[in-house]
C-alpha cells in the first residue's frame, strides 16, 4: 500500500505545479475551458449564459427579480449548458516498460504512470470523470478514483510487450495510451481503429529511454528483452546503431500515420527530459480534442 | 648468478618462459573478447539485423602487446634480474690495498673507504688475506682476514703530506709472499711512485682504482702590487671552470668568518688560475688562511703568517732633515731595509703613538718631554717594541748615566769610544758570534762589519743578561731589556753608516728580521732562520681543517724551511717569540701533475654502482601493465561506465604533476604569520622533534593566552631556506646533530632576523647529560649551526639578568631538565650595581639568542586534549618544574615583547626617592 500511496504522492506533487484545469486554461488561451466544458448553449450548469423574456410556462421561481425590478419586463436569468467529459487511461504494464538506461534514471513505466496519473489528478480536480479501458475501472469522479487508479498502476504485467486494453471503450470518450510501442503493431492498429469507430479521439504518448534512441553500445554483444522473451547477439553492436535508428523511426513514422488515420495526437517523451513539459503537452493535446 | 646481457639473474632457467609467449599470442589472438549481455527493449526492432562482417572482434594487436608485456615483464621479473651484479673479481690469494692517503683524496675520502670496503668485503667472500698499506702512514704489510681489516676502516684517514715511497718500499720488501695488489690511487703524480708500481707488480696483479674528482691545489699567497696574490692549481680536469677563493679570519668579536672572496676562473686547457685580493692592510692583517670554498682538501687550504702582515713602523730622528744630504740621513738604511715589507707612520712622538705602530725607531733622539716619555712608556708596556740608535747626540747627552733610563736598556757611559780611527789606537772591532741567548742566534757574524765607534755600556750587573750582540773585545753592540709586554733595544752605532758599516751589511737585514721590525714578505730562507727553534700553533688535517697544535714538539727553523711535510712536521702555522711562519701544503713553486700509470696497469674507476634487484620494479610494471589492460579490454567492450570526455579529463588529472604555486604559499604563509602573533619553531627535518616544538609552543601559546595579554595563534613551523622570518617574535630551534647546515641565503636572513630585534632560541635538548653549547653531539651540531650567525659576546645568564623578572620572579630556567647554564648575551662589561639597588642596569635591548640544553619544548609540549605530552621529574616536584618552564616561556615571550621595561622599573624607586629629596 505504501507504493501506491507513494505513487499517489509523487503524482499529486506532480499535479500541484499546474493550477486547476481552468484557471490553466484561462492562463493559455482564455477561452479555452478544461474540464466542465461549456457547451455553448443553455442549459443546466453553474454559470451565467444570458437574461431572456420570461415565457409562457415557466414557472415564477424562476424569475431573476434583481434584472426585473429594472424595467418593467420580467426577466428569467439562463445557464451554460455544462457536461463533463470521460477520459479512458491506458498504461503499457509490460517488461519493456520496465527499463532503464543509466542507474540515475527511472525506469520507463514510472515515467508513463506517473505522467497517467498526474493528467488523472488534473482531469478529476476539473472535473471530468477518469477511468481505465477495459473493465476493470470505467471513469468515475472525485478524489477516490485517483487513489483507486494509482492502485491499478502498481500492477506489473509479466509480458514483455503488453497489447493495448480497447475493450468496453465509451463512445464519443477521450482516451489516453502510454506506451513505448516498441512491441507488435497490430494490436495498436486494432485498438486505435475501434476507437476511432466509436468516436473515441485520444492521445498517444510514446516514452522512450535516451538510450533507446542513441544506442551507445558497442562490440560484441547480447541483446535480451527485458523479459527475456526475445534475444539477439551482435558481434559488433557499434555497426548496428545507424540500422536500429532507422527502424525506431520507421516505427515512429508508422505510429505517426495510424494517428492522422484515426485522428489522435502522437507525442514522445524521453525519460531524460522533465516530466513537466510531458504533462503540459498532454494537457494541451487533450483540450485540443475537446475543443 | 648468471650474467646476461650485463643483467645478472638469480633464476635464469624461469626465462624459458619467455619461449611461451608466441603460444601465448595465438592463443589470445584466436578467442574473441566475451560478449556483455544487455537488456534492451529496442531488441525487437534489431531482430533480424545481420551484422555486415561476419567475423568476430578479435582483440586488437596493441592489446595483445599490452599483455604479451605484461607476462614478459612478470617472466622477466620472477627470474630475479640484478643491476650491477657483482660478480667474483677472480683472483686468489693475498690481496695487498694500497692508499695514497694524501690530502688530494679527502675531498672524496669516504668514497674511498666505501670502495675499499665494498672490496674487503668481496675479499671476505672470496677469503682471500688482505692487508692495507697507506703511504702517508706505512706500517709493515700483515696479511689477515678481511673482516678484520673492516672494522679498521673507519680508522684510517688521509694525512696532508706527500705519500713516503721509501717507506712503502720498505713496507713491501719486509714481506716474502706475492700477492696481487689494488691500488686507490689520489690522481696525483709524486716522486717515487713507478718504483713503488714496479715493487708491487714483481708481487702480482695491480690494479689502479682511481677517482675522476678534479684535485684542486692553492700556493702559498704572495703580496704583490698593493694586492695578495693567489695562484691555484688543478689536476684532473681540462674544462673551463670557476672556483671561489675565500679569505678567513677573525672579525673584531673574534668568530671566524669570510672576510674577503675572489673568483678563480681555470681557462680551458689550463691548470693554474690567478686571483688578486685587494685589502686593506687593517683586514689582510687578520687574515689567517685562504680556502677554495666547497673544498675538503689540506692542498686547498693555505695559511697566511706574517708575510701578508706590514709592520707599521714610525721613524723618528733628532736631526731636522737637511735636503740634498739624504745618504747622510740617519733614517737612509732603515728606510730602504724596511720600505719592502713595513708601512710608515709619520709624525712627532706624541702623535704617532696613538696610531699604535709595531716598532717605534728613534735615531739619536736624546731629548724627550715628559708626556713623550709617558706616551712611550705607556706604548710599550702595552706591546710596543723601540728601537734606539746611539749616535753624536747620545754620546754627549747626560742621558742614562747616573740612573738607568726607563727608555734605554742598560746605563751609558760618557763620551762612547772611537776605535781603529786615524787618532785612535787599534783596530776597528768586528763582532763576535751571537751567543745562544740571543734572538740572533745562528746567523752568521761577516768580517765586513766593523765598528769604529760606540756608546758603551756602565759594566752593572745585570749587563750580561741584556747584551744581545756584541763585539770581538765583548763590548756590547745590541742591548735590550723587557719594558712591560714590550722591550726596548739599543743598538749602540748609529743607523747610519758613520760609526760602523753594520748598516751597510746585510746582517742588519736579518738582524732587524729577527728582532721582527721587518717581516719577511718573502718566505725566509732556510740559513736566516738556523738556530731557531719553532713552536707549532695550529695545523692542518688534511681535510683543510685547522686544529690547535696541542703538545706536538717544536721544529728548527731551517727544517721548518726546508724539510718535506710528514708526521713530524705538519703542515701549519708555527711561531716563535713574536713571528709567525705558515707552512703550508703546497709550496709557492708547487705543481700539481696528474699521475700516468703505464698502459699496463689496469685503470679503474670507483663507480659504485650499487648491486640493484630489479624483480620488483618488473613485476610492478606487470600489474601496472595488466591493471591497463583491465581498462583497454573494458573500453573494448563498451563496458567502461565513464564517456570518452570524463575518462580523459580521469587519466589528465592523474598524468597531471602536482604543482604547487610558491608565491601562494609564500603570501598565505605571510597572512598565517602576521594575522595574529604565532610563536615559531624552525623545522629540523626530524617528524618527532618538529612535532614536539609544535606541540610545545602550543602549550605555551596556551599558556600566554591564559594568563598575560599576550594572545598567540597557532604555532607556526618555519623552513630556514624557504621562509621569511620577520614576522615572529621568537623562533624556538631545536638542534639535531644531523640537521643539514642552513644555504648562505638563509643565514642572511636569519642574521637580518637577528639584527632586527629577533630572539632564537637554541635548544640542545641535552640538559641531562651535557652542559649546553658543550661537546655532545647535539652542542657540535649547535657549534657548526650558529657559527655563521651574527652572536654578540654570551655569558651564562646572570641572577639579575632581566628574563628573570620580565612577567614571574624566577631563579632559574628549567625545561624537561634543569642545567643551570643558560647563555645569554653579556652583559656590558661597564655595568656595575649601584648601592642600593637589587639589579645592574643590564644590557640595552634584547638578548638575540637564549641557549640552553634544557629540552623546553617537551616541557611546555601539550596534546590535542591540553595534556602534557611527556613527563617531567617526578611527583608533584616535576609538575612544580613543569610550572617554571611555563613561567620561563612566559618571561622569555614578555622580555622578547617588552625589552627591557622591566630592567628600566627597577629603577622606580631609586627616582622616586631622589625627586622627594
Amino acid at each position: 500500500m505504501s507504493t501506491v500511496n507513494a505513487l499517489r504522492h509523487r503524482a499529486e506533487a506532480e499535479a500541484s505545479r499546474l493550477p486547476p484545469l481552468l484557471a490553466r486554461a484561462e492562463h493559455l488561451a482564455g477561452t479555452v475551458l478544461l474540464g466542465d466544458h461549456g457547451r455553448r448553449r443553455a442549459g443546466l450548469g453553474d454559470d451565467f449564459w444570458q437574461y431572456r423574456p420570461v415565457q409562457m410556462g415557466d414557472s415564477k421561481r424562476m424569475i431573476d427579480h434583481r434584472r426585473s425590478a429594472r424595467g418593467d419586463q420580467q426577466f428569467v436569468r439562463e445557464r451554460e449548458w455544462q457536461i463533463a467529459q470521460s477520459v479512458m487511461l491506458w498504461v503499457d504494464q509490460g517488461a519493456s516498460m520496465r527499463f532503464s538506461g543509466q542507474a540515475d534514471r527511472g525506469q520507463k513505466i514510472d515515467r508513463a504512470r506517473l505522467l497517467a496519473l498526474a493528467v488523472a489528478v488534473l482531469l478529476v480536480r476539473g472535473g471530468e470523470r477518469v477511468g481505465l479501458t477495459g473493465t476493470t475501472l470505467p471513469p468515475r469522479r472525485g478524489n477516490n478514483q485517483i487513489f483507486r487508479l494509482a492502485q491499478a498502476f502498481t500492477q506489473d504485467d509479466a509480458q514483455d510487450y503488453a497489447p493495448p486494453e480497447h475493450r468496453a471503450m465509451i463512445p464519443h470518450a477521450r482516451a489516453v495510451f502510454l506506451s513505448d510501442f516498441l512491441g507488435d503493431m497490430e494490436p495498436v492498429r486494432t485498438a486505435l481503429t475501434k476507437a476511432a469507430d466509436r468516436g473515441v479521439r485520444g492521445v498517444l504518448l510514446q516514452v522512450l529511454d535516451p538510450d533507446e534512441e542513441v544506442f551507445p553500445y558497442q562490440g560484441r554483444t547480447i541483446f535480451h528483452s527485458v523479459g527475456g522473451g526475445l534475444r539477439h547477439e551482435t558481434l559488433k553492436a557499434g555497426d548496428l546503431r545507424a540500422r536500429y535508428q532507422d527502424r525506431l523511426a520507421a516505427r515512429k513514422d508508422e505510429l505517426q500515420a495510424l494517428c492522422r488515420l484515426t485522428g489522435w495526437h502522437l507525442g514522445l517523451h524521453h525519460t531524460g527530459d522533465s516530466a513537466q513539459s510531458a504533462l503540459l503537452w498532454l494537457y494541451r493535446a487533450l483540450d485540443g480534442g475537446t475543443r | 648468478m648468471t650474467v646476461i646481457a650485463g643483467i645478472g639473474f638469480t633464476a635464469p632457467w624461469l626465462l624459458l618462459g619467455l619461449l611461451a609467449l608466441p603460444v601465448l599470442w595465438l592463443l589470445l589472438r584466436a578467442v574473441p573478447p566475451a560478449p556483455r549481455r544487455v537488456a534492451f527493449p529496442g531488441v525487437s526492432l534489431l531482430l533480424g539485423l545481420r551484422d555486415d562482417d561476419s567475423i568476430s572482434d578479435r582483440t586488437p594487436w596493441w592489446l595483445l602487446l599490452l599483455r604479451m608485456l605484461a607476462v614478459a615483464a612478470a617472466i622477466i621479473g620472477l627470474a630475479g634480474p640484478v643491476l650491477n651484479p657483482r660478480t667474483g673479481q677472480g683472483g686468489s690469494g693475498p690481496l695487498l690495498f694500497v692508499l695514497d692517503g694524501s690530502w688530494a683524496g679527502a675531498d672524496d675520502w669516504p668514497k674511498r673507504i666505501a670502495v675499499l670496503d665494498t672490496q674487503l668485503e668481496q675479499a671476505a667472500r672470496d677469503g682471500r688475506p688482505v692487508a692495507v698499506l697507506n703511504l702517508t702512514a706505512p706500517q709493515p704489510v700483515a696479511f689477515q682476514p678481511a673482516s678484520a681489516l673492516r672494522a679498521r676502516l673507519p680508522g684510517l684517514l688521509p694525512a696532508p703530506w706527500q705519500p713516503d715511497t721509501q717507506a712503502g718500499l720498505d713496507a713491501i720488501s719486509a714481506s716474502d709472499r706475492t700477492f696481487d695488489s689494488h691500488w686507490l690511487g689520489d690522481g696525483l703524480e709524486y716522486a717515487g711512485r713507478a718504483d713503488l708500481l714496479q715493487a708491487l707488480q714483481a708481487r702480482g696483479a695491480v690494479t689502479v682504482f682511481q677517482s675522476d674528482q678534479p684535485v684542486l691545489g692553492l700556493r702559498p699567497a704572495g703580496f704583490q702590487d698593493g694586492a695578495v696574490q693567489l695562484t691555484a692549481l688543478r689536476a684532473g680536469q681540462t674544462t673551463a671552470q670557476t672556483e671561489t677563493l675565500l679569505a678567513m679570519g677573525p672579525d673584531p668579536s673574534g668568530t671566524t668568518r669570510v672576510l674577503a672572496r675572489a673568483e678563480l676562473t681555470f681557462d680551458a686547457g689550463a691548470d693554474q688560475a690567478q686571483a688578486a685580493l685587494a685589502l686593506p692592510s687593517e683586514l689582510r692583517a687578520r687574515v689567517t688562511r685562504f680556502v677554495v670554498d666547497g673544498t675538503r682538501s689540506a692542498g686547498a687550504v693555505t695559511l697566511s703568517d706574517d708575510s701578508l702582515r706590514r709592520r707599521e713602523v714610525a721613524l723618528i730622528t733628532g736631526q731636522r732633515q737637511r735636503e740634498g744630504l739624504e745618504l747622510l740621513s740617519p733614517l737612509h738604511y732603515l728606510t730602504q731595509v724596511l720600505s719592502p715589507t713595513a708601512e710608515f707612520v709619520q709624525g712627532t712622538i706624541l702623535e704617532v703613538v696613538p696610531a699604535n705602530p709595531d716598532v717605534i725607531v728613534l735615531a739619536d733622539v736624546v731629548a724627550l718631554g715628559d708626556g713623550e716619555r709617558a706616551a712611550l712608556t705607556d706604548w710599550i708596556e702595552r706591546g710596543g717594541l723601540l728601537l734606539r740608535f746611539a749616535g753624536p747626540r747620545m754620546a754627549a747627552s747626560p742621558l742614562g748615566r747616573e740612573a738607568e733610563d726607563p727608555l734605554l736598556p742598560v746605563r751609558l757611559r760618557g763620551g762612547g769610544r772611537t776605535v781603529g780611527g786615524a787618532m785612535s789606537w787599534g783596530e776597528a772591532k768586528t763582532l763576535a758570534p751571537f751567543p745562544e741567548t740571543s734572538p740572533f742566534y745562528g746567523l752568521q757574524p761577516r768580517d765586513e762589519v766593523t765598528v769604529s765607534s760606540q756608546v758603551l755600556a756602565q759594566p752593572d750587573p745585570d749587563l750580561a743578561d741584556r747584551v744581545i750582540a756584541a763585539l770581538s773585545d765583548g763590548t756590547p753592540l745590541v742591548t735590550r731589556k723587557p719594558l712591560g709586554l714590550g722591550q726596548v733595544v739599543l743598538f749602540h752605532v748609529t743607523a747610519d753608516a758613520e760609526w760602523s758599516s753594520l748598516p751597510l751589511s746585510g746582517l742588519f737585514v736579518e738582524m732587524l728580521d729577527r728582532l721582527a721590525v721587518s717581516s719577511a714578505a718573502k718566505t725566509p730562507q732556510a740559513v736566516a732562520l738556523e738556530g731557531t727553534t719553532w713552536r707549532p700553533l695550529r695545523v692542518l688535517d688534511a681535510f683543510g681543517q685547522l686544529r690547535d697544535a696541542g703538545t706536538l714538539p717544536g721544529v728548527a727553523g731551517a727544517d721548518l724551511i726546508s724539510a718535506p711535510l710528514g708526521p713530524r712536521l705538519p703542515p701549519g702555522v708555527y711561531e716563535t717569540e713574536n713571528r709567525r711562519i705558515a707552512r703550508n701544503v703546497l709550496g709557492p713553486d708547487a705543481a700539481l701533475i696528474p699521475a700516468n700509470w703505464p698502459g699496463s696497469v689496469p685503470l679503474r674507476g670507483f663507480d659504485l654502482a650499487p648491486q640493484q634487484a630489479i624483480g620488483g620494479l618488473l613485476l610492478a610494471l606487470a600489474l601496472l601493465l595488466l591493471m591497463a589492460d583491465i581498462i583497454a579490454a573494458l573500453a573494448l567492450g563498451g563496458r567502461l561506465p565513464m564517456r570518452q570526455k570524463g575518462l580523459a579529463v580521469l587519466l589528465l588529472a592523474l598524468a597531471w604533476p602536482a604543482v604547487p604555486s610558491h608565491a601562494q604559499d609564500a603570501d598565505r604563509f605571510a597572512l598565517d604569520a602576521t594575522s595574529e602573533l604565532a610563536l615559531a619553531h624552525v623545522l629540523t627535518g626530524d617528524a618527532r622533534i618538529d612535532a614536539t616544538a609544535q606541540a610545545g609552543l602550543l602549550g605555551l601559546s596556551d599558556t600566554l593566552y591564559f594568563r598575560t595579554t599576550v594572545e598567540p595563534s597557532q604555532p607556526i613551523g618555519v623552513d630556514l631556506e624557504r621562509d621569511e622570518l620577520a614576522f615572529f617574535p621568537l623562533l624556538y630551534w631545536p638542534i639535531t646533530p644531523d640537521q643539514p647546515q642552513p644555504s648562505d641565503a638563509a643565514y642572511a636572513r636569519l642574521n637580518a632576523y637577528l639584527r632586527s630585534g629577533g630572539m632564537i632560541l637554541f635548544d640542545t635538548r641535552d640538559g641531562d647529560i651535557a652542559r649546553a653549547g658543550g661537546q655532545g653531539p647535539n652542542g657540535r651540531a649547535l657549534q657548526r649551526l650558529a657559527a655563521p650567525l651574527d652572536i654578540p659576546p654570551l655569558e651564562v645568564m646572570p641572577d639579575d639578568h632581566v628574563l628573570t623578572r620580565t612577567f614571574y620572579l624566577l631563579q632559574d630556567a628549567p625545561g624537561r631538565h634543569a642545567a643551570r647554564d643558560i647563555w645569554v648575551e653579556a652583559a656590558p662589561p661597564d655595568a656595575e650595581q649601584i648601592e642600593g639597588m637589587p639589579f645592574r642596569n643590564l644590557n640595552d635591548g634584547v638578548t638575540p639568542v637564549v641557549i640552553g640544553g634544557n629540552d623546553w619544548a617537551s616541557a611546555w609540549a601539550i596534546d590535542r586534549d591540553g595534556a602534557a605530552m611527556y613527563p617531567v621529574g617526578r611527583g608533584f616536584a616535576g609538575e612544580r618544574q613543569r610550572e617554571l618552564a611555563y613561567r620561563f616561556g612566559v618571561n622569555l615571550i614578555m622580555h622578547v615583547l617588552t625589552g627591557n621595561y622591566k630592567s628600566d622599573q627597577v629603577h622606580v624607586p631609586a627616582l622616586l626617592d631622589r625627586l622627594g629629596q
